[in-house]
C-alpha cells in the first residue's frame, strides 16, 4: 500500500484534488440538509410555503400516531430485509472467496449486472412475474396446482421480496471482501487444533468477517428505510412505508415543511438505531475481551 | 472420511445456493425479455404469438426515443464529471494525510448510505427554494447535479481500491529522473490508475443511465428511460415497456463485462 503523504491545505496539489468534492458535497448535500431542517420550522398554507418560524409542524408530527405507525412498519421491514439479505448472501460470498475460483469472474459479472440494472425495470419484472395472470401462476397452474397459490403480489411479503432483491448484492459484496481478507492460516490452525469444518467456520471464519457483516447491515438498513418502488409497485401501496408517505406529503399535499420534518425523523431514527446497535455490539466485544 | 463428507456437503450447499440466487436475480430480467416478444397487446399469459412487433413500435415512439436521448445525455455528462471529481478525491483520501482527513473521507462517502429518494427530495427542496430566488426551475441540469452528488462517491470508492494498491515509489522514480509533476501524472499516475478510473466511469454511466429516484424528483417535466417506464407501469402497460427493458439490458451487460475485464488486467 502507498504511504500516506502529509499535505497542507495550502498545497495546490491537495486543493485541486480535494476541493471539488468538498464544494460539491457541502453545496449540494450538507447545505440542502441544513435547509431541510430550517424548513421544518415553517408552515404550509394553501399549498404555499410560509416563513413563520414556529414549532407548528413539529407539533403536528409528534401528535399524530399515524406517522409513527408507518415509521415503525418501515423500520421493521428494513430490519427483516437486513436479516434475510445476510442469510442468503453468506453462502454466495463464502463460495466466491473460497470455492468458486474457476467461475469467479463469470459469477461476479452476473451478480453485478443484476445489481446495477435499473431498479424500476427489475421491480416491474417482478410485478409481471407475480401478477395474477403472470409467469408464476401460469407455471403453477400448468403443473396442476391451484393458481391462487400466488396471491402474493400486493402484500407485505412481495414488498419484502423486492427489497431483499434490490439490496442483497450489497451484502454479497461486503461479505465477500471481508471473507477474502481472512488469513487462511488461521482456519488451517483451527483444523490442526482438531476442529471440524463446521466448528472452524463457526468459531473462526464467522467472527473474523464481523466487519463485513456490520458494513453490509448498516448499508442495507439505511438504504431500505428509503424503499419506495417496492412498497408502491409490489406492495400495491396498501401498507405504505415512510418513503411513500414522504413522497405523498410533497406531491399530493404539497406540504414542504411536513415532508421535510418526516424526512428528518426517518433519517435521525435510522441513524440512531445504527448507533445503538454499534454500541451494543461494541459493548459485547469489550465484555468478551475482559 | 468425515472431513471429506463434510467437504462434499459444503460444496453442494454452496453451489446450490449460488444457483438459487442467480435464478432469483434473473427472474424479473428474463420475465421482461420474454414479454417483449409477446405479440398481443396485453402482458398476460399464455402468449398470443411471438413477434418483434413491439421493437418496431419502440423505434417509432418519439416519447421513448426522447427519453432514451435524455438518459444518455445525462449519463454522459454525469460520468465525465463524477469520475473526474471521484478520482481526485480517491487520491486525496487514500494517499494524503491532512487536517481533517477523516472528516473529508466521511463527507466524500456519506451520500452512498443516504436513501436516494430522500436525497432526491432534499435536493428538490434546495433547488426549489434556490430556484425561486434565482429564477430557474428543475430540469435536465438539476437532474445532472443530483446524479453527480450521488455517483461521485461510487466512483471514488472504485478508484480508491486501485489507489490503495498503487506503488508510490514509481512516481518518486519518475520525479528523480526529472519529470515535472504534470508529467508524473500524465505518464505515470494516470496510466497506472487507468483500469480503476475506467471501470469507475462504466459504473458511473450505468448508475446514472438507470437512475430512477433522483431523476424522478429532480428532472422536472423531462422524462428519462426509467421515469418513462415508471409512468408506463402506472397507466397500465403494453409489451412496449418490456421491449425497452430488453434494449437497455444489452449495453448494460456488455459494459459490466468490459469493466470486469479491465479490473483483472
Amino acid at each position: 500500500m502507498a504511504d500516506e503523504v502529509p499535505r497542507s491545505w495550502r498545497d495546490p496539489d491537495l486543493l485541486i484534488k480535494a476541493l471539488p468534492t468538498v464544494l460539491l458535497q457541502t453545496t449540494c448535500f450538507l447545505a440542502p440538509l441544513v435547509m431541510t431542517f430550517l424548513l421544518t420550522f415553517q408552515r404550509s398554507r394553501n399549498f404555499q410555503l410560509q416563513w413563520s418560524w414556529d414549532l407548528w409542524t413539529w407539533t403536528d408530527v409528534f401528535s399524530k400516531p399515524h406517522y409513527w405507525t408507518i415509521l415503525g412498519h418501515t423500520i421493521f421491514m428494513a430490519a427483516a430485509t437486513v436479516a434475510i439479505c445476510l442469510i442468503i448472501a453468506f453462502p454466495i460470498a463464502y463460495g466466491l472467496a473460497t470455492r468458486f475460483k474457476a467461475w469467479e469472474n463469470e459469477i461476479k459479472v452476473l451478480i453485478t449486472f443484476a445489481f446495477i440494472t435499473d431498479a424500476t425495470l427489475k421491480i416491474y419484472g417482478w410485478a409481471l412475474f407475480l401478477d395474477k395472470n403472470g409467469m408464476a401462476n401460469y407455471a403453477l397452474s400448468s403443473i396442476g396446482l391451484p393458481p391462487e397459490m400466488v396471491a402474493f403480489l400486493y402484500t407485505d411479503w412481495a414488498t419484502l421480496l423486492g427489497m431483499v432483491y434490490s439490496l442483497s448484492a450489497f451484502a454479497i459484496f461486503t461479505l465477500y471482501l471481508s471473507i477474502s481478507n481472512i488469513d487462511r492460516s488461521l482456519i488451517l490452525a483451527a483444523y490442526d487444533a482438531g476442529a471440524g469444518k463446521f466448528r472452524a467456520h463457526w468459531e473462526v471464519t464467522l467472527p473474523l468477517c464481523k466487519p463485513g457483516i456490520w458494513a453490509g447491515s448498516v448499508l442495507i438498513f439505511l438504504l431500505s428505510v428509503g424503499a419506495f418502488l417496492e412498497p408502491k409497485v409490489l406492495g400495491g401501496g396498501k401498507s405504505p412505508m415512510s418513503a411513500e408517505l414522504i413522497r405523498q406529503t410533497f406531491e399530493t399535499r404539497v406540504n414542504w415543511p411536513l415532508g421535510a420534518a418526516l424526512t428528518l425523523v426517518l433519517m435521525v431514527v435510522s441513524v440512531f438505531i445504527v448507533l445503538l446497535f454499534s454500541r451494543l455490539i461494541g459493548l459485547k466485544r469489550a465484555g468478551l475481551a475482559a | 472420511m468425515i472431513a471429506r463428507l463434510e467437504g462434499r456437503f459444503i460444496d453442494i450447499v454452496l453451489w446450490g445456493s449460488l444457483a438459487a440466487i442467480l435464478i432469483f436475480f434473473y427472474i424479473p430480467i428474463f420475465t421482461l425479455i420474454a414479454f417483449s416478444f409477446q405479440e398481443g397487446r396485453f402482458l398476460t399469459l399464455p402468449f398470443e404469438g411471438i413477434s418483434l412487433r413491439w421493437y418496431g413500435e419502440l423505434f417509432r415512439n418519439t416519447n421513448a426515443l426522447n427519453a432514451l436521448w435524455n438518459s444518455t445525455l445525462i449519463a454522459i455528462i454525469t460520468t465525465v464529471i463524477a469520475t473526474a471529481i471521484g478520482t481526485m478525491a480517491a487520491i486525496a483520501a487514500v494517499r494524503y494525510r491532512f487536517r481533517g482527513t477523516d472528516a473529508f473521507r466521511l463527507l466524500a462517502g456519506v451520500p452512498l448510505a443516504f436513501p436516494q429518494l430522500l436525497l432526491g427530495i432534499v435536493l428538490l427542496l434546495w433547488f426549489s427554494v434556490l430556484g425561486r430566488m434565482l429564477d430557474f426551475s428543475t430540469g435536465i441540469s438539476t437532474a445532472i447535479i443530483g446524479h453527480i452528488v450521488y455517483i461521485t462517491p461510487f466512483a471514488m470508492v472504485i478508484v480508491a481500491v486501485q489507489v490503495y494498491n498503487f506503488d508510490a515509489t514509481v512516481e518518486d522514480a519518475a520525479r528523480d529522473c526529472g519529470a515535472s509533476s504534470f508529467e508524473v501524472y500524465r505518464y505515470v499516475t494516470i496510466p497506472l490508475l487507468w483500469p480503476g478510473i475506467f471501470s469507475a466511469a462504466i459504473f458511473a454511466f450505468l448508475l446514472s443511465w438507470g437512475n430512477f429516484y433522483l431523476t424522478y424528483s429532480l428532472a422536472g417535466s423531462t422524462r428519462t428511460l426509467p421515469t418513462f417506464i415508471f409512468s408506463g407501469i402506472a397507466i397500465g402497460s403494453s409489451p412496449l415497456y418490456p421491449a425497452i427493458a430488453t434494449v437497455i439490458f444489452i449495453p448494460g451487460i456488455l459494459l459490466v463485462i468490459l469493466a470486469n475485464r479491465l479490473r483483472r488486467t
